[in-house]
């Protein structure tokens, strides 16, 4: 399935993502700029923000508890923020576009 | 473990000052990817090899980090984030987590980082030879700690005693217990200040910090904020001290501190990389385990060999060379998973202030010629020493 990542810069990336795994481990690998992922996907680093933007049709489960209090901390929030390590890939999210923000910091 | 022969028998790395480390771990390396070394007299497994050291930061299972750290820091430390697991650690973690988020850690940098970095640089200002560690690295991020508390300037002294004190417990018990019962005589005065007249500052957002219904005792508040010196303090000025000693000798890297915030951010995370402070984390085995071609028994002291990790040339190719522009997201200096540090934005954000600073206010400096500067230690490792001449060649 394609996941499109729009980097600091404006410039799209479109990797292959696998299904099950974490939009944070789909950057990573593809080493998109400005998604660290430094604590390796505890909610405890706020190193994989991003702004969401599911295809037409398909929506993202609400962030958790933990999720929203993490989020309440990055920079420069939106109502579409929201951790990637925290957003499980799957089939009907093909097409799932994440903005990485101008800094995590 | 005991019947175990460490390699290299003559190199105890509790003691040692090791300059030599990354030399060292190459040649350890060529032995396996976890190793038997040598640790307070004893034998310990070394663990070099970044995939596997990543696993082990994520096995809560065989490598749970509390145990070991209620045996080494509970008895002066009290209960803290570092031997708390599962649900008590998730709470007690959310309730000071939003004092070390990106978007708070930024109004620090304003309101007291930057404040600190000119005011210890004023006191190097019209000298022309200067000793960095302890004009600069040493007091700095100790200072952010003390500011953030509310210590008055003038008892700062005796806070660096207590906190130097307070983790001596290995060494000396009684000593080490008897700083934290001062330490703490001194804070609950303040505590019950904040809990009374609260305000916007750090104590009173931690005596009034609440979750799913929970609240933090005075005892907890206390634990913590002892924890924040040698987690917060000692760990940032040894790599500050590191990453000084690098740019000070290369005119292109200093040039490069001058550049963008981006520039900073970057230098910053290679010198954490390269020489991270926790070079060895000590870390007792939870469970009996096969790990890496050895079998490590419960019980067992292994050390997280983080700057054999970040040095690992599987995934940091060519890692002696200090390269700021190569991609660092897989380094381990700040640990992993659950108890990943939670001091990370302010330490960076300390760092990459300094470089701004200090270069701003003296863009001339660099290391007096003739000196050998060593990086020294293995489980805090960083530059003892090192003259530096604030304007340049006198
Ligand atoms: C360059 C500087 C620093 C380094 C290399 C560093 C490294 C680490 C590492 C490796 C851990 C995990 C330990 C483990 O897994 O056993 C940790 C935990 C921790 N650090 Fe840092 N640290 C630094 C700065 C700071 C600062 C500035 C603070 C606070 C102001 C801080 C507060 C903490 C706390 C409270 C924990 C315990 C977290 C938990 O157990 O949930 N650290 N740090
Ligand atoms: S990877 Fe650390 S919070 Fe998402």
């Amino acid at each position: 399935m394609l996941v499109r990542f729009i980097d600091p810069d404006g410039c799209e990336h479109l990797v292959e993502g696998e299904a099950g795994e974490s939009a944070m481990r789909c950057a990573t690998r593809a080493l998109i700029p400005g998604i660290i992922g430094e604590c390796g996907g505890a909610m405890a680093c706020a190193t994989c923000h991003c702004y969401a933007t599911p295809p037409d049709g398909a929506t993202l489960p609400d962030p958790a508890a933990q999720e929203r209090d993490m989020i309440d901390g990055c920079i420069d929030t939106r109502p579409t923020s929201r951790l990637t390590c925290q957003v499980v890939l799957a089939p009907e999210l093909e097409g799932i576009t994440f903005i990485v923000p101008a800094s995590q910091v | 473990m005991n019947a175990v022969t460490p390699l290299m028998p003559d190199i105890d790395f509790a003691h040692d000052d090791v300059p030599n480390l990354h030399e060292l771990i190459d040649e350890l390396r060529a032995h396996g990817p976890v190793v038997p070394v040598r640790y307070h007299g004893s034998p310990v497994w070394l663990i070099m090899d970044h995939g596997l050291l990543k696993g082990a930061f994520e096995d809560y299972v065989h490598f749970d980090a509390t145990e070991g750290y209620k045996l080494i820091a509970e008895p002066s430390m009290g209960k803290t984030l570092q031997t708390m697991a599962g649900e008590e650690h998730r709470v007690s973690r959310a309730l000071v987590n939003p004092l070390f988020m990106p978007v708070k850690v930024r109004s620090y940098v304003e309101a007291l980082i930057e404040p600190i970095a000119h005011e210890l640089c004023d006191r190097i200002e019209g000298q022309r030879e200067v000793e960095f560690v302890s004009a600069f690295a040493r007091p700095y991020p100790f200072l952010v700690i003390t500011r953030l508390l509310g210590i008055p300037v003038e008892d700062e002294a005796r806070f660096m005693e207590w906190a130097i004190k307070m983790i001596d417990f290995p060494w000396d018990p009684e000593g080490s217990v008897r700083a934290k019962e001062e330490f703490d005589a001194y804070m609950q005065a303040i505590i019950d200040d904040r809990r009374a007249n609260p305000g916007d500052d750090f104590v009173s957002r931690l005596a009034h910090a609440e979750y799913e219904g929970q609240k933090l005792s005075d005892e907890r508040i206390l634990s913590f904020l002892g924890l924040l010196f040698p987690a917060g303090s000692d760990t940032t000025y040894k790599n500050g001290s590191s990453l000084f000693a690098e740019l000070l000798g290369k005119p292109e890297l200093c040039a490069m501190a001058r550049g963008s915030d981006k520039d900073r951010e970057a230098i910053v995370t290679e010198g954490l990389r390269w020489q991270p402070p926790t070079a060895f984390l000590p870390r007792m085995a939870s469970a009996d385990v096969d790990f890496g071609g050895v079998r490590i028994a419960k019980g067992d002291w292994t050390l997280f060999g983080i700057t054999a990790a970040n040095n690992d040339p599987a995934v940091f190719p060519d890692p002696r060379r200090f390269d700021p522009s190569r991609d660092n997201r897989e380094i381990l200096t700040f640990g992993r998973s659950t108890h990943f540090c939670l001091g990370m934005h302010v330490a960076r954000r300390e760092l990459e202030t300094a470089l701004r600073v200090v270069f701003e206010r003296f863009p001339n400096i660099r290391l007096k010629p003739g000196q050998d500067v060593q990086h020294v230690g293995a489980v805090l490792r960083g530059v003892r020493h090192m003259i530096v001449q604030p304007y340049g060649e006198a």
